[in-house]
């Protein structure tokens, strides 16, 4: 199980930010995710892996300066 | 006893007018050549087209100068002034003290934001803005008390040099054991002896029990200053409320900030936790897109920038509330304690670093291809205790070590300092003596524009090189954020109104990452929408990090998620609880356009603000040599094949490269036609006639001046 914005949602093993993402079904072209601390940016997400039990932060938009 | 002293120059006793619905309508005036003090009234006409903060700057230095005036006569005038809102200390981010001069470096009208206690200080002591004058030798201070209701001009003698010190002596000179009641403005030798000058503006931070400051850093503002003679100008003030600011609807104040400050505590620990790692966050997602700045703004990332993360500064910043304004929840103004310098005179000593913020980390970092967090904090303290500007001496450097690297110059010019990219010696040394007005530094101390005339006329440059790799604009050196893959971006930097600084658009995210405005239609409504809704922020002292650097989580679901629109009906709602003035968000807008078209025409009164004036260096836009378009050669191989349809078969990079500059530079100059059609704009970029009477600043110098420029109707 991992959190994501809040709500529990279920864990597989192999999940990508980019399955995760797919599974929520959220349309919003995030830029950007936090996993616990760790940023995890869109050239990322393919190939990088939700841990279990991860909080999952979805950024909505980078502000920038 | 401490030995330093303190003359009387001149007093002025007065009394302080009843605050009303966040003004008091006057504003103070001091001259310092002949020590004068002068208390003037706002006009109720300057007063709706300007609404405060820099449109009140700018209407007072309009006045103060001629289009003759440089940045070091005697009549180059500083204002600072907080705005309507600025004082507030139950709405988040509303502190802040906008400064505006005519600039060393672009030789126009300059504004700077920044934090700290003083906007609201000298609001509450009786001003609305703080207009200073002429010059001395003698070293000044300008005291500004509220309390006492008297302003004070001393000479003095024996304070000390930077402004780490000077902040501290002059905070406990004149607190009277109430230092939270005091703010400095000071700047440092750095100031005096270069033309990148900043100032320093301090809060006191009572858990620490310190001084701490945030920056004016931009177009030299310390510089002037410094040439003034001033040393510092400190206001007293002593209890802020939300009644201090006498809103108009405080129930209807309360309601909204409580919305607004609820949710960013709720919020920000979700989202890029700006309370404990500040905006450091910034520096691996922007090296994950390609946009951290590395070697002079040559690439976009790099396999270091980890090392000057968010990880990293979580670490070194010291934890606790760190807001420059009392009350904001963001409280991003994070600090280093017991950081122990290697070099320069605190050498081996135990100081506070305030900072480092994104732009430090990547100006004086990354762009000098140094990845070592411990140089980035060094640069940071000694930027800011000597009056230097960050970014001004991150790109500055990262000018000169390209230059170094290309054979431009070489250790006969830098006076033997080796400034390869990465050598953090080299880059501390140049801050050290830019600091003394000594050696090399010296030089890089007057800004990238005008070392690009020295390289080619003193050692024999390459001047059309230097031309593309140069980044400044206007003659501002550029912030830290890479803009070859987004044009609307490019605008960001390119028209905005000082120079290239962010603090206009920043539209990187939406144009690239996220493709929503593919149009050059729509890139030039983002480049008028943003750029007035951020200018709207500085006319009432408020930062705009609150805006949209925590959003509502149902934002992204709205229809224009950029523009973070629940909060912009917050705002609306916030200046019409204060001002007693029903607002709604488009009249936000209308408030900006009528100071942003005034302080377009400045430029064109002091002989700029023309199409010419929004150029870029080609670095901004595109790959300038052959290794820069190899390094990214898959993508810009697309992009002329499909984008612009072009034949590559066998050609060669050079050959490429020049196909690809070309049609960037046509894309840039349509964005312009695009941009200065939807500002209501001649194609030269010039306000036409019909908008300046639109925005009630047809005034009669205005239409004048217009008309002089051959713009009738
Ligand atoms: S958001 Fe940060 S910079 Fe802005 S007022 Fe608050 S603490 Fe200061």
């Amino acid at each position: 199980m991992i959190q994501v914005a809040g709500k529990q949602m279920a864990w597989h093993e192999g999940m990508t930010v980019s399955d995760l993402l797919d599974e929520l079904k959220d349309p919003h072209p995030y830029a950007v995710v936090r996993i616990n601390q760790q940023y995890v940016t869109r050239p990322n997400f393919e190939h990088t892996f939700v841990p279990d039990d991860a909080d999952v932060f979805l950024i909505p938009m980078i502000a920038g300066g | 006893m401490p030995d330093y002293d303190f003359k009387d120059a001149k007093t002025l006793d007065y009394k302080r007018p009843e605050m009303e619905n966040g003004y008091t309508d006057q504003t103070l005036y001091i001259n310092l050549s002949d020590p004068q003090i002068a208390i003037k009234p706002v006009a109720e006409k300057t007063k709706k087209t300007f609404i405060g903060g820099k449109g009140y700057d700018l209407w007072l230095l309009w006045n103060a100068v001629q289009p003759s005036t440089r940045w070091n006569d005697p009549e180059n005038a500083l204002c600072i002034a907080a705005g309507p809102l600025g004082g507030t200390p139950i709405y988040p981010g509303s502190g802040k003290s906008i400064v505006a001069t005519l600039s060393p470096t672009t030789a126009s009208v300059i504004d700077s934001n920044v934090g700290g206690y003083f906007g609201p200080y000298l609001k509450f002591a009786g001003f609305d803005a703080l207009e200073i004058q002429g010059k001395t030798t003698a070293e000044m201070v300008v005291f500004i008390d509220g309390v006492n209701q008297k302003i004070q001009l001393f000479e003095t003698s024996g304070l000390p040099e930077n402004a780490y010190e000077l902040s501290a002596i002059l905070t406990e000179h004149f607190a009277q054991g109430k230092p939270r009641n005091i703010s400095v403005v000071s700047t440092g030798p750095g100031a005096k002896n270069t033309l990148i000058g900043c100032l320093n503006f301090t809060w006191y931070d009572s858990k620490r029990k310190r001084a701490r400051y945030k920056q004016a850093g931009r177009g030299g503002v310390g510089s002037v200053f410094a040439d003034k003679g001033l040393k510092a100008v400190v206001a007293c003030w002593n209890n802020v409320t939300a009644d201090t600011n006498k809103p108009a609807d405080k129930a209807r104040l309360k309601n909204v900030a409580k919305q607004h400050s609820r949710e960013i505590v709720e919020l920000d620990p979700k989202q890029n936790e700006m309370a404990k790692i500040g905006t450091t966050h910034l520096v691996t997602i922007m090296n994950d897109h390609d946009l951290l700045p590395t070697h002079n703004f040559r690439y976009g990332q790099h396999t270091q920038a980890p090392n000057l993360g968010q990880e990293v500064y979580r670490r070194m910043f010291d934890p606790g509330f760190d807001g420059c304004w009392m009350g904001c929840t963001v409280a991003c103004s994070h600090g280093i304690k017991d950081f122990v310098p290697l070099t320069g005179p605190y050498k081996g000593k135990k100081v506070f670093v305030d900072g480092p913020e994104y732009e430090t980390i990547a100006g004086c970092g990354s762009n000098l291809g140094i990845f070592d967090p411990h140089t980035v904090a060094e640069m940071n303290f000694y930027s800011d205790a000597y009056g230097l500007d960050t970014i001004s001496v991150g790109t500055g450097i990262a000018f000169v070590m390209e230059c170094f690297e290309m054979g431009l110059i070489d250790q006969s010019h830098t006076g033997g300092l080796d400034l390869h990219f990465g050598n953090r010696d080299a880059a501390l040394e140049i801050v050290h003596q830019m600091a003394a007005g000594e050696g090399f530094g010296q030089i890089v101390g007057q800004g990238v524009r005008r070392m690009k005339a020295l390289f080619a006329k003193d050692f024999g440059a390459d001047a059309t090189i230097m031309q593309d790799i140069g980044m400044e604009a206007k003659g501002l050196e550029f912030s830290e954020y890479m803009t070859k893959e987004s044009l609307a971006q490019q605008g960001g930097y390119g028209l905005a109104l000082k120079g290239p600084q962010h603090d206009e658009a920043w539209l990187i995210f939406l144009d690239m990452v996220h493709n929503f405005m593919p149009t050059f239609e729509q890139k030039a409504e983002a480049l008028h929408w943003f750029p007035m809704f951020r200018t709207w922020f500085g006319l009432c002292g408020l930062c705009k990090l609150p805006w949209n650097d925590i959003i509502p989580e149902d934002n992204k679901d709205t229809a224009e998620p950029a523009k973070v629109l629940k909060h912009v009906r917050w705002y609306a709602d916030y200046f019409s609880a204060i001002t007693g003035n029903e607002v709604d968000p488009d009249d936000l807008i209308k408030m900006s356009e009528s100071v942003y078209n005034f302080q377009r025409i400045f430029n064109l009164r002091m002989g700029f603000g023309r199409r010419q004036h929004d150029d870029l260096p080609y670095r901004a836009v595109g790959p300038v040599t052959e290794t820069e378009y190899e390094s990214r050669a898959e993508r810009y191989d697309k992009q002329l094949a499909e984008i612009y349809k072009a034949d590559i078969d066998g050609k060669s990079t050079a050959e490429k490269l020049t196909q690809l500059r070309k049609q960037r530079e046509e894309q840039y100059e349509k964005l312009k036609d695009a941009v200065y059609k939807r500002r209501g704009w001649t194609p030269d970029g010039i306000p036409t006639h019909k908008t300046v009477k639109r925005l009630g600043i047809d005034f009669d110098e205005v239409v004048e001046l217009l008309r002089a420029n051959g713009v009738n109707s």
